[in-house]
């Protein structure tokens, strides 16, 4: 539908330039017509609203024009064939209109032709005249000219020479000129070599005064480290021999303690809460040199049992090496605090 | 039995001691002279070994068993000691000069007691020491004399001294045990209340019944016995003094009339009366026999004893459905349920320190004593044998009587309040039963 | 002994439903319904009711089926009557389904002669605390005496006591001695 009546109007829009495309405009209007109302008789597709509205709103183009070109049919093919018969008349018109204009023609190009020989036969004389002073005067420029050119070549030739001249005292002083710079660059480089050299050797001596630096940084460094080996190496074995010391230690530890425990009768009123402090002094042979009390249990039976188990022991267990001897065993301290009763 | 020592660095006690073991360590890598600790937290766990040397004896001495021997068996029975037998001895001292430490402490011993006795008159007098032989120290030395008929009372005074001297309890060995024997069949039946020393020595009969005698109860003073007896043909409390012979009928309420327990003080008696219906625990007033009943339940409430601070009570009572050691804080209060391990705990007796309770306990279909911790709440089988009853603990706690079965007769055993050492008394004529540990008395 | 009359009891039990359900049928009933084992007791019993009060005059052929019963059931009750010791489990006092017979037959007896005492006599066996036992002794006569009471006797006729562990029938260590020895024996005066 919307397609039919785009074309409807484009093809009303047409100038009826002539008559074939007045009929065809014609024809094409008729068929559209027909068309359009063969549409419009056809009762409108139950269409959604929802469709239908989207139709309607965005056509902004009316359709009354086809509404009044329907309406207005018979009138309208009674128009065409009225216009028909005045087309006939006007082509009748112009055509007698064609014939007179071409007589009319016809004898004013005769009165023309004629006027226009007598005026070439004029301009001929006047030619002829006019051609002759022409040429002497042409001939009295053309020596003058010539006269002129002479001069100007002598002088040209003149002048090419003195220029030829300065340009070659110009070229021997630019020879000069290229000969002294060459010399001067030269000079120049050997200077800058010679200075170049001068400063590699300072830079070596500088480098070979940095690398003895650092050789002797180096040297240092090595020094230290080996230096810092060494002493780790003695710490390690001092500490080896502390942990041996302390390994032996511990053995020795558990042997008194084991000792200790068996010999000690903890008193049945010893409670969790009593502790006995003794310190002990050994002889390097595991004899007891001497015992001091010096935390009381503050019970004397506890006390004395904690005396009596120190003191029971003939021969303390301790290490053959004299230094873990000295270090842990000549004297220390034991502590009797029981912790399950029997 | 016995863990073995730990010390400080021995890293397997608590996290503590791993502590101090990397501060030790730090201490001496850093060249510090720190002094060595070494801590001893187990005993030999094992009895003290003793010298009780024969004492020398000048003038008459009674017949029987020396005072000696009598001290020897005390120390002995205590579980603590392990007496060195007189035949190894490689001398017999009776005084300081001629004790030989060295001797003795190749011989392995501790302690030296050595004494001589004199007869005086009637009298006899001890005097006694006891050395330490590693310290090469007396730690005792008295005198103490006796009538000369009294000679195992001396020997038992001398025991308490030692006892006392190495491990500062007070010893219990001149007390008194009360207990009852049966003996006969049918019509010969008799029912005897006893009283012996704690070795069950001089053993004395105090009532013989045709008729059951039980739950003897010493007063705190130990002059007096409280005790049920069928005699009249149903449970009456007696309360017996012991010096005289004189007997009161205390309780003699209908029904039962039994389970008889002394206030510290001495003044009143806990009982179990079932008066008012069923047995329930009731408190009387000596001196006005006025009653106060502390319980009252539908259970069974019974075999109730004061708790060591004279205030609640322990008592036993059926009241989840089977026999259950309770603890009542106060009198009124609500009993708090002391034991849980088995479905048959009874007749709770408290540790004089309160630490324990001690009582019968079901186990695999059998009876032992146990006690619970009151303060943990664990609780420890204390005794080996089977059918054991009637616990009573001695007044320094560290020992415990019951009574069990031995070839189907009742004898007594004494056990250390662990369950260490155990030592059965000699049996008697008859059965033994429901010993009572009698108290300190000087 | 005593385990053996309740075998018996229950037997004259059995016969009683018996009779009761079968009165009409004859004497040879009767007979039939005794059984060997019962026949001891019924001759020991027997001699109690005929040496009694009813002894004269007394002639099958005058009785008719009612006193018949009647003596009947006066004969089965004197041998029910002849069980007095009654069993517990451990550590209960509750009475066994097959002794309330025997104390239902107590306790009319004692309702019937108002002027007879019987004392309860609680026990208990060896096993557990002596006071704790006690009490259990005491439990369980008691027990006993509330059966008796709501039966038809009178507390005024009953004496209660407990001997708990203390006085066991058999002596030893076995359940066999256990079972016997948890108890409350009748004692009538």
């Amino acid at each position: 539908m919307k397609g039919h009546k785009r074309d409807i109007v484009s093809t009303g829009k047409a100038p009826l330039k002539s008559p074939v495309a007045v009929s065809v405009g014609l024809h094409l209007l008729v068929f559209g017509i027909a068309l359009a109302g063969w549409s419009w008789n056809t009762p409108p597709e139950p269409e959604p609203k929802s469709i239908s509205a989207r139709l309607i709103s965005p056509e902004p183009r009316p359709t009354p024009v086809v509404e009044e070109r329907d309406q207005a049919d018979k009138e309208q093919e009674r128009k065409q064939a009225q216009a028909r018969e005045r087309e006939e008349a006007e082509r009748q018109r112009q055509a007698e209109e064609k014939a007179r204009q071409e007589a009319e023609r016809k004898a004013q190009e005769e009165a023309r032709k004629r006027e226009e020989e007598r005026r070439r036969q004029e301009a001929q004389a006047r030619e002829l005249a006019e051609k002759q002073a022409r040429e002497r005067e042409a001939a009295r420029q053309k020596a003058e000219a010539e006269a002129k050119e002479r001069e100007r070549q002598k002088a040209e030739e003149e002048r090419k020479r003195q220029e030829e001249a300065k340009r070659r005292a110009e070229e021997e002083k630019h020879r000069q000129e290229e000969q002294r710079k060459k010399e001067e660059a030269e000079r120049q480089r050997r200077e800058e070599e010679a200075r170049k050299e001068a400063e590699r050797k300072r830079l070596e001596a500088e480098r070979r005064l940095r690398e003895q630096q650092l050789e002797a940084l180096a040297d240092q460094a090595r020094q230290e480290r080996e230096a810092e080996a060494r002493r780790q190496q003695e710490a390690a074995a001092a500490r080896a021999r502390e942990a041996q010391m302390l390994s032996e230690s511990e053995k020795y530890q558990a042997l008194i303690r084991e000792r200790l425990s068996q010999a000690w009768y903890p008193p049945s009123s010893a409670t969790e809460n009593m502790t006995a402090r003794l310190q002990i002094t050994l002889l390097p042979t595991g004899e007891l040199a001497s015992v001091k009390l010096v935390s009381s249990s503050g019970n004397t039976a506890f006390d004395n049992s904690a005396l009596s188990a120190v003191r029971s022991l003939n021969r303390y267990p301790i290490p053959d090496n004299r230094d873990t001897f000295e270090r842990y065993f000549r004297q220390f301290t034991i502590e009797f605090n029981p912790q399950r009763l029997r | 039995m016995f863990m073995k020592s730990r010390s400080r660095c021995s890293g397997s006690f608590l996290k503590t001691p791993v502590i101090a073991c990397l501060v030790l360590f730090l201490t001496a890598s850093l060249g510090a002279r720190a002094e060595l600790l070494i801590r001893i937290t187990e005993g030999a766990g094992s009895a003290i070994p003793i010298a009780v040397v024969p004492f020398a004896e000048s003038g008459s001495m009674p017949a029987g068993d020396k005072v000696g021997s009598i001290v020897q068996a005390d120390l002995t029975m205590s579980g603590e000691f392990r007496p060195l037998e007189p035949s190894k001895m490689l001398s017999l001292p009776s005084e300081r000069s001629e004790v030989y430490f060295r001797d003795w402490r190749m011989l392995g011993q501790r302690y030296v007691l050595v004494g001589q006795l004199t007869r005086n008159g009637d009298r006899i007098q001890a005097r006694y020491e006891l050395f330490d032989v590693n310290q090469e120290k007396r730690i005792l030395g008295e005198t103490a004399a006796v009538p000369a008929s009294n000679l195992r009372s001396l020997g038992h005074h001398i025991s308490d001294r030692v006892y006392e001297a190495i491990t500062g309890a007070p010893g219990v060995f001149s007390t008194k045990l009360a207990y009852i024997t049966v003996s006969g069949e049918g019509e010969q039946t008799r029912y005897r209340l006893q009283v012996s020393d704690v070795d069950g020595k001089r053993s004395k009969v105090r009532l013989e019944s045709r008729e059951p005698i039980l739950s003897p109860a010493w007063s705190p003073d130990g002059k007096k016995l409280a005790y049920v007896s069928f005699e009249t043909g149903k449970p009456v409390i007696f309360v017996h003094e012991l010096a005289t012979g004189e007997r009161q009928k205390v309780a003699d309420f209908p029904g039962l009339n039994s389970a008889p327990a002394w206030s510290a003080d001495g003044r009143s008696l806990l009982m179990t009366l079932s008066r008012d219906g069923n047995a329930e625990i009731y408190r009387m007033d000596l001196a006005s026999r006025n009653l106060t009943r502390l319980t009252d339940h539908w259970a069974i409430d019974t075999e109730a004893a004061w708790d060591h601070a004279d205030r609640g009570i322990y008592f036993t009572s059926d009241r989840s459905g089977g026999p259950q050691i309770y603890h009542m804080e106060r009198p009124g209060a609500e009993p708090r349920r002391i034991t849980f391990g088995s479905r048959y705990n009874a007749r709770p007796r408290p540790s004089p320190t309160g630490d324990y309770v001690y009582y019968v306990h079901q186990r695999d279909s059998t009876f032992h004593i146990a006690r619970t911790n009151l303060e943990t709440g664990e609780e420890t089988v204390i005794t080996r044998t089977g059918s054991d009853e009637s616990p009573s603990v001695a007044p320094n706690g560290r020992l415990l009587i019951y009574a069990t079965r031995q070839n189907g007769e009742g004898v007594l055993t004494v056990v250390s309040a662990d369950g260490g050492a155990a030592y059965s008394l000699p049996a008697s004529e008859g059965e033994v039963r429901e010993p009572a540990w009698g108290p300190v008395t000087r | 002994m005593k385990m053996s009359f309740s075998t018996k009891a229950f037997a004259m039990l059995l016969s009683a439903g018996l009779v009761a359900g079968c009165s009409s049928t004859g004497e040879n009933m009767e007979e039939g319904a005794y059984g060997s084992d019962v026949a001891a007791i019924d001759q020991d019993g027997g001699s109690t009711v005929y040496g009694g009060a009813d002894g004269s005059g007394v002639s099958a052929s005058e009785l008719t089926d009612d006193e018949r019963r009647a003596a009947q059931e006066q004969a089965e009750q004197e041998a029910l009557r002849d069980i007095t010791t009654f069993y517990f489990d451990f550590d209960t006092s509750e009475i066994k389904p097959d002794a309330r017979d025997v104390l239902v037959a107590h306790a009319r007896y004692l309702a019937d002669n108002p002027r007879q005492q019987v004392r309860l006599e609680g026990h208990a066996d060896e096993r557990g605390t002596k006071e704790y036992n006690l009490a259990l002794g005491e439990r369980r006569a008691n027990a006993v005496q509330r059966f008796l009471i709501v039966n038809g006797a009178s507390r005024g006729q009953i004496e209660t006591v407990s001997y708990g562990e203390e006085k066991p029938a058999v002596r030893g260590s076995t359940e066999s001695a256990w079972a016997q020895n948890r108890r409350v024996e009748l004692v009538f005066q």
